[in-house]
């Protein structure tokens, strides 16, 4: 098809708007999916996204418009809402002309549209605001189009409204993408240049590679050169997504689709790489994705020590389709051989294990996320450290510095007291705030990222009543007065339960841990001394005492299986669970150090 | 993972499969499900008498038992429920069917029945003695009358004293007490008092409970509310001491965790659950071994009735643990005797033929931890196993496949 009749976008917003609904109506009025094959949020393919109701990955398709008489190939990606997946979207954004900003009318302007529109300004993208769920009984469709114009600027005076649940407005919608998106500018007879944006791993097929034509045309059979990883492939099938896999030949300039060769080399296939002909005239590599910018630390270990190297082939295998987190080998004192692994945020983290868990079929013990500090040693040189149990003695270092984000908190303007409160809480800083609307404010932070992690998301939903939705990005690396609190299990210590403090809240947050761990670790036939420690100093400590008396008074005839149904019960728990010197510690145990319902 | 259960059928739904009667000489146990008011602790089925037919409850157990009840079983248990709740012609016409059907009055070597003391005076006593019960069972619970109060029971102390000495005239010379403690508030003290008082009456066999808050129970509730509070361990642990101790004086052997009772008195069809042996239990409720398949009856009395006439299998539950579970199921519960168990006996009460027994690795770990001990290889829980005889049963458990 002529790039003329071609039109490249994605869809992006904040997390639930309605992004992937709004696709599923895209699919149906364009005829792409059959009536019967429809089903809500279609692009939305993995468990996990079904059962969680979330996009966790961007997926791409390709659909088929009239407009003025002429048939249009739209290529749409769905993108996914949350902070984590940030990632997904900037690589969903170099893929495409243009973007649907999708801002739910009852909601408003939150977080994440304000952090996704400027991506895709950034990016260099036209921008069309769309308002969703206009029939729902509290849409305010002007006041939604005031703050996109405050926290964006963009003109919002002519933008859509649609209810991607009913279908109102997408065909008009439609019309004006192919009216206001350019068409994709590469010649069909130019060099060949495909990004990459994406691969998943099939075991038949090997490696699938999603990628965009940036210029020239690409055909079955010819060898293919990845520029980046210096790797010749044979193009065996080249296709479009419909959403099947559609064979299709040939691929031209902004076309949107597949690549198979057969790949069984994880290591052949980078996101972000350049594709072109073997051979061929030489080109330029596109500018490919930026690294992405690990949050998050934590540690994963096998919870049966022999499942170290299923657990090494899963993250490789798994780093295929998700190449936004990171992964090396360490060792614990305590648990042995894991990975230590960088994310985009924790539920990234929780993503990715929760994917290795069924995907892979592995149990882990997972430790708390922790952030990356700079240590800044005596002879003023600098070093990283992304594990607590890195951090050297207070005698060998002159000052830790930890990353500080900026943090833009969107609420209704009733809740500003409580965000106030609970940024004071989390040793967060004032920057400043700003009025979106009369009723919406947007507050400005800096906070430690540990804290952020720490609990500050949770505490912001429940004191905003859910309403509050905050965006953040690292913007220094600042000394504070940090310490390493220690946790020790019947005087060992356990390495994977360090963490970094600040020395104004170790006690409290040394006691509030161990307390966690008391709860979680179950009663042994011998006392459990659990400790907190700041240096030699210890802080706080906690007893399990043993376990002397578990015994029911009646067995009878009847209560035999009842009794044994209970008793399988208690044990059911013990999947996830390490032993430590003689204490069995269940995974729950290892993430004491971190916030949540600790007040009681 | 666990035995493999499975509904038998909705509750108002006709069997899936005809069920045979017990083989002869099965120990039978019957649930009278009436009790004069419901106490506050318990979990049997059992309902207030008040505006019940219990004519047509009567007659469905009579029909169930027509179907399934053993032929001269060695013992047989009238538990409920409160069977000295019926009238003596109740009694009478009941058990007499039952002797047409199982002739148990001369192949059973024991014949409990349960009662309560305010349903139990020398006449029933004699009644029942006449009609072949050889050992009555007396709940008395608490010697405190606020206690019983507290426990909704419709008796007094006072009561509980009469019911015994009218059966002792009666001429009943196997008779059991049972009692509850680490009641909220009470001390070991307080306990070995009462305990004392009990024993100086010369009962052959004492059963005595640490009290527990089964779900359910009006109890539970008021535990979750903060109305009652559970003794803490080791005050459970002082009475539970206590108990072994004081029985131990009186001349009776702990042969179970709660069970006491002189020589050659224990009762024998209690003693076949621990050893994990076949059982048929009619009425509403009542469970039943039969081979390797356990099953239980609707918990429900008109619903039990409507289905024992439709089509004589009130079942709604059954499960055919496989030989592994069999063995360790065997374990858990052998090891609740003072008699101990030794690995052949538990292969073969469990049936379990594979040349490798994979109770011995347990075993020896338990050994290790000091929870059991073994002599003349026979195994038994030391002092310190005693208490912690659940945890036990889930190491047993816990290497199930
Ligand atoms: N009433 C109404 N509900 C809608 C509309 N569009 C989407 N929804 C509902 O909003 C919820 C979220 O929709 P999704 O399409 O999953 O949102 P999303 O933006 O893809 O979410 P993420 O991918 O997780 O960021 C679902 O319950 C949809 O049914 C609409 O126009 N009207
Ligand atoms: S008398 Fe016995 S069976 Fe009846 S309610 Fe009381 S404890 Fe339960
Ligand atoms: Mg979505």
């Amino acid at each position: 098809m002529d790039t003329k009749h071609i039109r490249n976008f994605c869809i992006i917003a904040h997390i639930d708007h309605g992004k992937s609904t709004l696709a599923d109506r895209m699919l149906e009025v364009t005829g792409s999916v059959d009536k019967r094959d429809m089903r809500a949020q279609l692009l939305d393919s993995m468990d996990l996204e079904r059962e969680r109701g979330i996009t966790i990955k961007a997926s791409a398709v390709t659909v088929y418009h009239v407009y003025k008489g002429t048939k249009y190939e739209l290529n749409l990606i769905d993108t996914p809402g949350h902070v984590d997946f940030n990632y997904e979207v900037q690589k969903a954004l170099q893929a495409c002309e243009g973007a649907l900003l999708l801002v739910d009318a009852s909601q408003g302007v939150e977080a994440q549209t304000v952090a996704n529109a400027y991506l895709a300004v950034e990016a260099d993208l036209t921008v069309l605001p769309v308002i969703n769920k206009v029939d729902l009984p509290h849409a305010q469709p002007e006041v939604v189009c005031e703050e996109i114009e405050n926290s964006i600027g963009i003109d919002s005076s002519d933008a859509s409204r649609v209810s991607a649940k009913s279908g109102l407005g997408v065909p008009e919608l439609l019309d004006r993408i192919v009216e206001k998106i350019p068409a994709p500018t590469g010649l069909p007879d130019a060099p060949l240049r495909c990004l990459i944006f994406d691969a998943v791993y099939n075991e038949y097929r090997g490696i699938i590679v999603y990628m965009r034509v940036v210029d020239g045309t690409i055909k079955e059979r010819e060898q293919i050169h990845m520029l980046g990883t210096d790797k010749v492939y044979e193009a065996v099938e080249l296709g479009r997504f419909t959403p099947e896999m559609k064979r299709a030949g040939v691929l031209g300039p902004g076309d949107v689709g597949y690549f198979i060769s057969n790949i069984k080399q994880l290591g052949d296939v980078r996101i972000g790489d350049t594709m072109t002909l073997y051979k061929g005239p030489k080109v330029k590599m596109l500018p490919g994705y930026r690294p992405p910018m690990h949050m998050v630390y934590a540690d994963f270990f096998p919870t049966n020590s022999g499942d170290f190297e299923s657990l090494r082939e899963g993250l490789a295998t798994l780093s295929l389709s998700d190449s936004s987190f990171s992964f090396e080998a360490v060792t614990s004192e305590a648990l042995g051989f894991g990975f230590r692994c960088g994310f985009l945020g924790l539920l990234h983290m929780e993503i990715v294990q929760e994917r290795l868990e069924r995907e892979h079929d592995l149990d882990m013990i997972q430790t708390a996320p922790t952030v990356t500090y700079k240590i800044k040693l005596k002879d003023g040189t600098l070093s990283e450290i992304h594990s607590p149990g890195q951090l050297p003695n207070p005698d060998q270092y002159e000052e830790i510095l930890e990353p500080y984000a900026r943090v833009s908190i969107m609420v209704p303007a009733e809740f500003i007291g409580n965000v106030m409160q609970i940024a004071a809480d989390h040793r967060g800083t004032y920057v400043r705030q700003e009025h979106l609307s009369p009723t919406r404010v947007q507050l400005l932070y800096d906070i430690p990222l540990a804290e952020l992690i720490y609990d500050f998301f949770d505490k912001l939903k429940s004191s905003t009543r859910g309403y509050g939705t905050l965006n953040y990005d690292i913007s220094e690396f600042k000394p504070s007065e940090l310490v390493k609190l220690r946790i020790l299990v019947n005087g060992n210590e356990i390495d994977a339960l360090t963490s970094i403090v600040h020395k104004e809240q170790a006690e409290f947050r040394g006691r509030s841990a161990i307390k966690k761990m008391r709860k979680e670790i179950a009663r042994h036939l011998f006392e459990i001394a659990i400790q907190a420690a700041v240096g030699a100093r210890i802080i706080a400590r906690e007893t399990i005492s043993a376990l002397r008396k578990d015994v029911t008074a009646k067995c009878y005839g009847g209560d035999i299986t009842r009794k044994r149904k209970l008793l399988e019960k208690q044990k059911a728990g013990k999947r996830r669970m390490r032993q430590i010197g003689n204490v069995d510690i269940p995974q729950k145990a290892f993430l004491a150090v971190l916030g949540g319902d600790d007040e009681d | 993972m666990s035995a493999t259960q499975k509904p038998r059928a909705a509750p108002e739904a006709p069997p899936t499969a005809p069920r045979e009667r017990a083989p002869t000489g099965t120990p039978l146990y019957v649930h009278l499900p009436f009790c004069a008011a419901k106490c506050h602790y318990c979990d049997f089925f059992s309902v207030p008498d008040k505006g019940q037919d219990r004519a047509a409850n009567l007659n469905a157990i009579q029909r169930e038992a027509e179907l399934y009840a053993p032929r001269n079983p060695r013992t047989v248990f009238i538990g409920g429920g409160t069977p000295s709740l019926l009238s003596i012609a109740e009694l009478t016409e009941f058990l007499d069917n039952l002797e047409r059907i199982t002739s148990f009055r001369s192949s059973a070597v024991e014949v409990t029945a349960e009662c309560n003391p305010e349903s139990l005076d020398r006449d029933k006593a004699r009644a029942l003695l006449d009609l072949g019960v050889t050992r009555l069972s007396i709940g008395f619970q608490s010697l405190h009358d606020e206690v019983l109060q507290l426990f909704g029971r419709v008796h007094s102390v006072e009561q509980s004293f009469a019911a015994f000495e009218s059966a002792r005239s009666a001429g009943v010379t196997d008779l059991n007490i049972d009692l509850i403690y680490a009641i909220p508030g009470q001390t070991p003290e307080a306990w070995e008092q009462d305990l004392g008082r009990v024993l100086a009456l010369g009962a052959e066999h004492l059963s005595a409970y640490n009290l527990t808050f089964e779900e359910e129970t009006v109890f539970h509730r008021w535990l979750s509310q903060g109305r009652l509070a559970k003794s803490p361990e080791e005050v459970e642990l002082a009475h539970f001491e206590v108990t072994r101790r004081l029985t131990q004086a009186a001349g009776l052997e702990a042969y179970e965790i709660s069970n006491f009772a002189r020589t050659n008195r224990h009762c024998r069809h209690n003693v076949n659950y621990w050893h994990n042996g076949t059982y048929l239990g009619i009425g509403p409720s009542a469970v039943s071994k039969v081979g390797a398949t356990r099953g239980g009856n609707l918990k429900a009395i008109l619903p039990y009735n409507r289905r024992i006439e439709a089509s004589g299998d009130a079942r709604t539950w059954e499960e055919t643990p496989s030989a592994t579970e069999r063995l360790f199921e065997t374990w858990w519960l052998g090891l609740r005797l003072a008699e101990g168990i030794s690995a052949s006996e538990a292969r073969e009460r469990a049936d379990f033929s594979a040349s490798e027994d994979p109770a011995l690795a347990i075993t020896a770990g338990l050994v290790a931890d000091g929870l059991i001990e073994e002599t003349d290889a026979r195994f038994r829980l030391t002092a310190r196993g005693l208490p912690l005889a659940d945890y036990v049963a889930r190491r047993f458990l816990a290497a199930a496949p």
